[in-house]
Order: C-alpha cells, then structure tokens, then sequence
C-alpha cells in the first residue's frame, strides 16, 4: 500500500509536505528564532530582519509563534484523527460483525453523539476532567467519531455479504481473518478521506475553543489562535493572517492529497489505474475485445 | 381476435411477403478504434417470421440489434450495407424520425428487465405512459389498454401487477411487463436480445412461448439473440451463427441444427449433444 | 443409506427469520452422496436448493433433521466447531458468480491460497501447492499475478473452481457452474469437473436448468418450493418424471430438436401447478 501510493507524483507530494509539517512540529520550539511569549513595543509590525513575518498585537514574534505552535496544532489535530479512528472505526466494524445487540447500543450512541451540541458537551467534558489541550481534543475526537463510524460500518456492510467473503469463511477463515484479509482494505480509502477532512477540521476547532478558553490558554500559541488573533487587526496589518492560514490549508491540502492517493490506489480500480500506466507502451497495439460487443 | 391483434397486423395481412426488417451486409466500426465489430450481416424478416442469431458475447450480435434500433453506443457506426425498416432506410434519419421509429415499428426486450424500469413508479403507469406518448390518448383510456395489455401477455392478475412495483415482481413478471410495454404501440419487429437469459429455465420457456404465441397470434415479426443455439432453435425460422463479428453460418433452423457446416456450430451442438437433455431424448421427438 | 458416504443429509427443515415473519425454505429434505458420485440439485429461484447448500456447509442454522458431514454430525455446530469442521476442507463449494466470489483486491496467487492459509500451512508451502495444481485446472503460471478483473470470464470460473480444489476435498458444491459460460468455456469447466469425479471426489451441482447438468450428474434431485419433489438416476428422471414439476422442467429446458407441440404441455402442466 505505501509503495503504491508513493508511485503517484500525488502521493509523494502529500508525503513530502506532510514528512515537512512533522518535522516543524517535532523541531518547531528550537527552530524558533525568538521566545514566542516575549512582548515587546514593537506592536504590529512589520516583516524585519529580526521579525521575518513582523510582530503582533502584544509585539511578539510571529515566525516564533507559528513555529512553537505548530507541535500543539499537530499534535491535536492528530489527538483528534487517533480519538476518532478508536471510537469510531472500529465499532464501525465491529458493529456488523457482532451480532444485534452490539449493533444497536453502537448505533443509538453515535446518534446521541450527533445531537449533542458540540459546545455544551465540551464544556462539560473540560469541567469533569480538567481543561487542558488532550482534554479539548479527546471530546472533539469523540464528537466527530460518528462520521467514522459511519463510513467505516457503511464500507464494511458493501463488503460483508460479498461472495468472497462468504468464500473465506466457508474456508474456515475466521472473523479476525476476514476483517484483515478482505474487510480492511475496502474500508481504508473511504476513511482516510474521512480522515484529511477531520485534520484539517481539527485545527479549525483548536482555534474556537481558544477562542472560549478551552483547551489551549491564551499566551500559549496555536495556528489557529494565531489565525483569530490576527484577524481582530485586519485593519493594521491585512497580510497577517496569511502566515498562518496557509500553513493550515497546505496541511490540509496534503492530507486531503494523500487521501486521494490512497483511494487511487486501492481497490480495484487503483490497481488497474496502476497496471494500465505500467503496461500501457506495450498493450497499445494489442487489440482489446469489443467493449458492447455483445450481451 | 382481441383488440391487441386488431392494432398489429395479422399474418393473412398482405404485406406478408414485404420484408418489414432488412439488413443487408451491414458493417459495424469502432471509430475510436477504427475497427471493424461486425463485418457484414444479412437478414429479411417478414411479418410472422422469426430470425435467431446465435453467439458468444462479443460476437457483435447485440450491435447488430442496436443498429437496427438507432441506438448504437458512442463511436460506433454503421459504415457499411443498409438497413430497411419496413421499407425505409435508416441511414440519415433524424433523432426525431427515430423516436416516431421506436416502438411503434420496432421495438425491442434486454437481459436484465428490472433496469428497465423506474423502481419508484408503479409498473402499470410507465407501460401506460408509453401508451398516451404513443398513441396520444387520455389517462383513463391508457390505464384500460396497459391491463389489456398485461393480460395479453398472460400476466396472472393485471389489475394486481398495474399498481405494483418492480420490487414486488419477479424477473419473469418484469419481463413480461417489458414485452407489454414493446409491443403497447404495435411494432412490426420485436427484438429480444438474451430477453431470457437471466431467469430460470421455466420462466425462460414462459417467455419464450409468449413471443412465439404474440408472433403467432399477431403476425409479429421477431429477432432472438441469445448465446445458447437450443433457445433460438426453439422458435426461430431462420439461424445466424455469429462469432467475432463474422457470420459463419446462416439458413433454415432445421438446416444449421442437422448439416452445420461450421466448426463452431458444431461445437455448439455437440456440447447440447453431449451435455445436456438432447443426450437423452429420443431422436423420433426432431420430426 | 450406505455408511461411506461423503455427506449425508437426513430430513433438513429449514427457517427464516423469526416469530410472526418466520417462513419454512426447506422441509423435511434428505440426500446422500458418496465418493465419485455427482448429485444435481435442480430447482426454480426460491425453491431452497441454494438454502440446501448454505445449510450444509453451516452458513444457514438447521432447524431440524440432520446433516453428517464426513461422518461427523453438524447440526447443532456452534460457530467455532463450524470453523474447524470447514478448516479440514472436506467440502468446499463454487459460487456462482466467479467474479464475485474473488476478491478483487487480490491476486489469483492470493486469492487461491487462501484456503490453504486458512488451514495454518506455511506461507511458501502454499504458494507451491498452488502451482503444482495449476494445470489441473488448465490455468497457467502468468495468471498468477493478475486481479480477478483481469481475467476472462473463462479464467475466472477456472480459477473459482480452482480455489475450491486446493484443500483437495471430498465434496464440491457447484452453484450454477457453466451457467455464465460460453460454450467453449463451458465444455472446458465441465470436463476439468468429469476428472474431477474420476477421482473420486463427490460432486454436487445446483442448477435451475436441468438440461445444464444433464450430461454430468449420475442422479437428479428435485426441489419444488422447499420440498424434494423427485429424486432418482438422471436418466429416469428426465425419460420418466414423475412429478408435474419436473415434467414441467424437462419440456422446458431448451434442447435443440423438441417440437413446438411441447407447447401445449408445458401450458397444461403450468395450470396444474398453479392450481
């Protein structure tokens, strides 16, 4: 799977930015020139020497906050991905395998999740169990859950009755085996694009609970913070918000890339788009059957 | 005679002898290819009358069909030989012409009926709609001809199936709903193209009885496309043995059946011989 | 009933669903198959025969009677002794549709171990078992390495027919197995089957179409609306049915030389079904 994603220019492009965006997370707090906290009386200003992407309102450094924030956004929106693979995908799975009950209980609680009101139930999640950013995004994992658990049990439903399936078992294979060898593959791409939306939601999220105090408190810096803050002074400083946004869309560009490119090459139509690259020089003139030729 | 036979025409009808489908050595190209499909085929057709074609998929016999029809799939084309629907050439027709065409001189039956139809409309309303587009007529007089019809093709209960949907039939039901709506605007010709292939055998003799009967009591002219030779043998007058656009043998059923000529219709009749029912029928029975 | 046979089933009632929607698909049905031996199973759609072979290989519960698969009775099987009974590879079955019963996310190398893998045998072992049995189907090594789509149709029910045969069972369940055929094909599939049985492995073909298995089975067994309507050697049944149902079958099967007299019969033996 790896290998055939990486043999789409796609699928490198969306690994490599990706591979860059770990890196930024991982080294981001060294890598900055400044302490992102230091307030200075240089407020809003503009792109220097010292402050490649200017200050802000309180005279901090951009680049230093974009930086040090980057390893929470990442974190959290991958806090977020994990949260919602667990919750979600595998009930989604389970629940057409495990008989009646289990499907039940799974699906009358993804409707409560549905209809809770999202901010409601994070205040209420942060009050019980502490406020603090694995907090924050543990409830907003969950909360997204039902999408996942969605795709993945409708993804496994179009497989479970399959004949082949079916053929497995009649083999003796049992249920582990199915799910691994037959189920898995057909439920991945389908979740993976569920799951570049989700990352590129997540930072969006980060940002508004900022925004309420939950999660990530205010001198900490987060993309998305940095994205709110910089829109309260659009007046002084209209460029400002570019920095940070376009971190966020590249992100969420590459991993909605990548999802693509996993669904490309899944399945059968991606081995066949794959096949046909590879065998395309030496099929041309071999002459292929009618395509209506007959019933 | 019911009112059904009265809208077609009768076998004693004078046009007997007028061929109301020819097709003369017609050439079918993939032009996103340029490749010749199918490399001239030939047959008339007379009211009454009924014409087999036998072959594999592929074998272009489906293409030959939707010529026929004015309905070839995009890049393919007609690039050689004529086809006469009753007298008149379908080369240049206009889309208009074709739809004027459509039904009420030739029509057709697929494989697979229940695509046919719009699951979320009751099955009575879309052959009746067919029936008030076709021959203009009110609501109340198209709902009184579609039960007629669905009674002349021996559905059990037509007030029943009229305001049931595809889901609550059964494909040999679905198909005779179809047959209702091809012949609702009193074709001359009748395609049915592997119309019985997907069901089961018994249902598949149902349907074939019905053409032959509708053929019989009509003086419908039928072409039957199938991949199994003993289906078209059953009611065919005349036999067209395709394979791979090419049409290796062709004349009277009864000819191609005992003196095939062809190697590939040998095969197909040593396979029925060897395998299936003829093996144990008396010979007596082909006389 | 003789004592060696490969499966034995004895008075099969089968429901569906449950309390007020609970319907009966098959009643009080019994068969038996030995070694060699191929059985034709021929029924209309809804008339259980495809619930008869679901119900054998513990994919539908019995709700009554017996099955004794391999000398081992398998009603009232959980699921776990169901798993190990299957995992011997004693019966195996064909799906119809060839295309559909292959994953087509694996290869044919994939998909024809899998029974094997199943089974625990090494991974390397299976590959080569796989190979080795390769022309016994008249598939050669190049297709290994294709997906399912990548085949003809012919290939694909090869391969179907192949899978099922690598475990080197002794019962094969055939659901439709020339059906979607051409004759070439069909002729092929049907022959790779006759050695097959000259090995004495038991065979077992479901068909609506009594003139598909005709050639093949030693002995016909008829199921009409859940019920077996008729059983006997093949010849007897198709020169002499008993039953109006299985007169109906063999007038309407096509054969190339029947009368269009039949017409009338099969119109008199409709009527008298339906009554």
């Amino acid at each position: 799977m790896v290998r055939r994603v990486l043999a789409l220019p796609t699928g490198r492009t969306a690994v490599a930015i990706l591979a860059v965006i770990a890196l930024l997370a991982v080294l981001g707090p060294w890598l900055a020139p400044q302490d992102p906290l230091a307030t200075s009386g240089n407020t809003l200003g503009a792109a220097c020497g010292s402050h490649w992407l200017g200050t802000d309102y309180l005279g901090r450094d951009v680049l230093s906050r974009l930086l040090d924030g980057s390893r929470v956004s990442v974190l959290g929106s991958l806090e977020v991905a994990l949260t919602a693979l667990v919750v979600g995908v595998v009930p989604g799975i389970l629940s057409v395998y495990l008989g009646r009950a289990f499907e039940w209980i799974t699906l009358r609680l993804t409707d409560t999740l549905v209809a809770l009101p999202f901010l409601l139930f994070a205040v209420a999640v942060v009050a019980l169990l502490g406020n603090g950013i694995t907090q924050a995004m543990l409830v907003t994992g969950v909360l997204v859950s039902p999408l996942f658990y969605r795709v993945s049990r409708a993804a496994t439903l179009a497989v479970a009755r399959s004949p082949y399936v079916e053929a497995a078992l009649i083999s003796g294979a049992s249920l582990g085996w199915v799910v691994r060898r037959h189920v898995w593959v057909k439920v991945l791409p389908p979740i993976a694009v569920a799951l570049a939306q989700t990352v590129g939601v997540g930072f969006v999220i980060v940002s508004s609970l900022t925004f309420l105090g939950i999660g990530v408190q205010p001198p900490a810096p987060t993309w998305g913070g940095l994205l709110a803050s910089d829109l309260g002074y659009l007046s002084q400083r209209p460029w400002a918000p570019l920095a940070p946004a376009l971190l966020i869309v590249v992100t969420v560009w590459a991993c909605n890339l990548l999802a693509d490119a996993i669904r490309d090459v899944s399945g059968e139509a991606g081995r066949a788009l794959l096949n046909s690259r590879k065998a395309r020089a030496n099929r041309r003139d071999q002459a292929d059957p009618a395509p209506a030729g007959g019933a | 005679m019911s009112p059904l036979s009265e809208k077609l025409r009768t076998p004693a009808d004078s046009t007997l002898a007028q061929s109301v489908l020819s097709v003369r050595d017609v050439r079918i190209s993939d032009q996103a290819h340029g490749r010749e499909i199918v490399h001239g085929v030939s047959f008339d057709l007379t009211p009454g009358r009924t014409v087999g074609i036998v072959g594999e998929s592929g074998s272009g016999k489906t293409l030959t069909c939707r010529a026929a029809l004015g309905i070839l799939p995009a890049h393919f084309e007609v690039t050689g030989g004529a086809i006469e629907l009753d007298g008149r050439d379908i080369t240049g027709l206009s889309a208009a012409e074709w739809t004027g065409l459509r039904g009420s001189t030739i029509s057709a039956v697929f494989q697979d009926p229940a695509s046919y139809l719009n699951p979320s409309i009751r099955v009575g309303a879309q052959v009746a709609e067919v029936i008030r587009v076709k021959k203009k007529v009110g609501r109340r007089e198209a709902r009184g001809q579609t039960i007629e019809l669905l009674h002349a093709v021996h559905l059990r209960d037509p007030e029943l199936v009229y305001g049931q949907y595809t889901y609550e039939l059964s494909g040999g039901m679905l198909q005779r709903v179809l047959i209702a709506a091809a012949i609702a605007a009193g074709p001359r010709v009748l395609i049915a193209d592997e119309a019985t292939t997907a069901l089961d055998v018994t249902v598949q003799a149902e349907i074939l009885d019905l053409l032959a009967d509708l053929r019989d009591r009509t003086g419908l002219a039928l072409v039957v496309v199938s991949h199994d030779l003993a289906v078209v043998a059953q009611l065919c007058d005349e036999v067209l043995v395709l394979r791979q656009g090419e049409v290796v043998e062709q004349g009277p059923t009864h000819e191609v059946l005992h003196r095939p000529r062809h190697e590939y219709t040998r095969l197909l009749i040593a396979e029925h011989e060897q395998y299936g029912l003829d093996r144990f029928l008396t010979p007596e029975e082909d006389l | 009933m003789s004592t060696d046979a490969v499966l034995t089933v004895e008075g099969l009632t089968v429901h569906y669903g449950a309390r007020r929607r609970r319907r009966r698909v098959l009643h009080d049905v019994s068969l038996s198959i030995t070694p060699g031996e191929t059985v034709g199973v021929i029924g209309e759609t809804g008339s259980g025969k495809s619930t008869l072979a679901r119900a054998v290989l513990g994919l539908v519960r019995a709700s009554g009677g017996s099955i004794v698969v391999d000398g081992e009775e398998a009603v009232g099987y959980g699921p776990r002794q169901w798993r190990a009974l299957r995992r011997r590879g004693v019966i195996q079955y064909v799906f119809q549709d060839p295309l559909r019963s292959l994953d087509p996310d694996l290869t044919v190398a994939d998909s024809l171990a899998e029974p094997l893998l199943v089974q625990g045998v090494p991974r390397a072992e299976a590959a080569g078992r796989v190979r080795a049995f390769l022309d016994r189907v008249r598939l050669t090594e190049d297709l290994l390495d294709r997906l399912p789509g990548e085949l003809s149709g012919g290939q694909r029910q090869r391969v179907a027919v192949a899978r099922a045969l690598v475990t080197d069972p002794r019962l094969v369940i055939l659901d439709e197995p020339v059906s979607a055929l051409d004759s070439a094909n069909r002729v092929q599939v049907l022959q790779i089957l006759k050695e097959l049985r000259d090995d004495g492995v038991a065979l077992v073909f479901i068909s609506h179409d009594l003139g598909s298995v005709a050639g093949v089975a030693d002995r016909i067994a008829v199921l009409y609306r859940g019920e077996l309507a008729e059983t006997g050697a093949a010849r007897d049944v198709i020169a002499a049915p008993q039953h109006p149902y299985t007169r109906l079958l063999v007038r309407s099967a096509p054969t190339l030389h029947s009368a269009p007299a039949d017409r009338a019969e099969r119109d008199a033996l409709r009527a008298l079904l339906h009554t």
